[in-house]
């Protein structure tokens, strides 16, 4: 069986079924390009999403680039 | 014309923009490469789990415009810091447009926590455009700790009030040992014009182009606007006098037909 936790995600709370960064990051069909991702206030670099293993109510932040002055 | 040298970057562009406040990303692209402008600013946001949002990057980086995210949304020096972190790891570049301003009303900018984040983010290692008031003393202080630039403002964001701090940037270009762009409140191409015939390096303009009945057309203006301020300052501009002085020679022109 498939070890399923909670996240929460931009403060809402997700099933999640991976285990690292990259995995909530292909669970939630979102691009690699132009983002960001954060664990409460820490930055995740890039190189290590794919190494970096969550953990249940952890508090995840993704951010996308947008338009802007 | 001479080109501006910012981090070792060379622009041959003397007008940056910003990628607010247009009806549609073919819009803004249309506007941006109208303007010639070869640095846009971009914003960071959590972002949307359930919607796809427009994608403005693809677009900018197959013309290759160097990128700037802002650190618009932060209150503090603290969450400026963690901003531009992130941005540096969402649009891989180390620049950053630091921008504090906890009052949505006025959006004036935090002078004492702009200087805090700034120090802090010089010693990470990025390259710190600081968009500030047209404070003399301020801009010096953040040359002083490393800033590669300084944006003061002409008049409140989205404004188009023009260069309402005049007398102030006339005493920030002439202190500055660091580029001086004017941001915000630029409402005209004459305002661009203006800023750069008193020796600004550049000015940023998003909202005026942004919202014109005709962007790209009104991002042209302000890119001839900005060639003419420019090409005028390196030309050296004549000095105002209260008393006429005539063009013509006061010559005996009556006398003569006798």
């Amino acid at each position: 069986m498939s070890n399923e936790i909670t996240l929460y995600v931009n403060d809402s709370p997700l099933s999640f079924l991976g285990k690292t960064v990259m995995d909530l990051l292909h669970q939630l069909d979102k691009p690699s390009q132009g983002i960001a991702v954060a664990i409460d206030q820490t930055v995740v670099p890039k190189s290590v999403w794919a190494t970096t293993m969550l953990e249940s109510d952890m508090n995840v932040f993704i951010f996308e680039s947008i338009a802007g002055g | 014309m001479s080109s501006l040298m910012i981090a070792g970057h060379e622009f041959s562009s003397r007008l940056f923009t910003g990628t607010g406040k247009y009806a549609s990303a073919d819009a803004m692209m249309a506007s941006i490469n109208a303007s010639g402008s070869e640095l846009v600013t971009l914003s960071l946001r959590r972002m949307d789990l359930k919607h796809q949002s427009d994608n403005i990057l693809q677009p900018l980086q197959q013309h290759g415009i160097k990128l700037l995210p802002n650190t618009s949304g932060a209150r503090t020096a603290k969450e400026a810091v963690f901003a531009a972190q992130l941005a540096r790891e969402a649009l891989e570049t180390n620049w950053v447009k630091l921008e504090i301003h906890p009052d949505p009303r006025y959006l004036m900018p935090d002078a004492i926590e702009t200087l805090a984040a700034a120090e802090e983010l010089v010693k990470q290692g990025f390259v710190v455009m600081p968009y500030v008031h047209a404070d003399p003393v301020l801009c010096k202080r953040l040359e002083e700790v490393g800033c590669q630039c300084v944006m003061p403002l002409g008049s409140p964001i989205g404004s188009n009030m023009g260069l309402a701090s005049k007398p102030f940037l006339d005493i920030i270009i002439e202190q500055s040992q660091v580029p001086v762009i004017v941001d915000a409140g630029i409402g005209a191409p004459s305002d661009a014009a203006l800023a750069l015939e008193m020796g600004a390096d550049a000015v940023l303009v998003n909202t005026a182009m942004a919202v014109a009945q005709n962007p790209a057309q009104m991002s042209l203006a302000f890119k001839m606007a900005v060639e003419a301020g420019r090409l005028a300052y390196e030309s050296g501009l004549g000095e105002k006098r209260q008393q006429a002085q005539a063009s013509s020679p006061f010559t005996d022109f009556v006398g003569s037909l006798s």
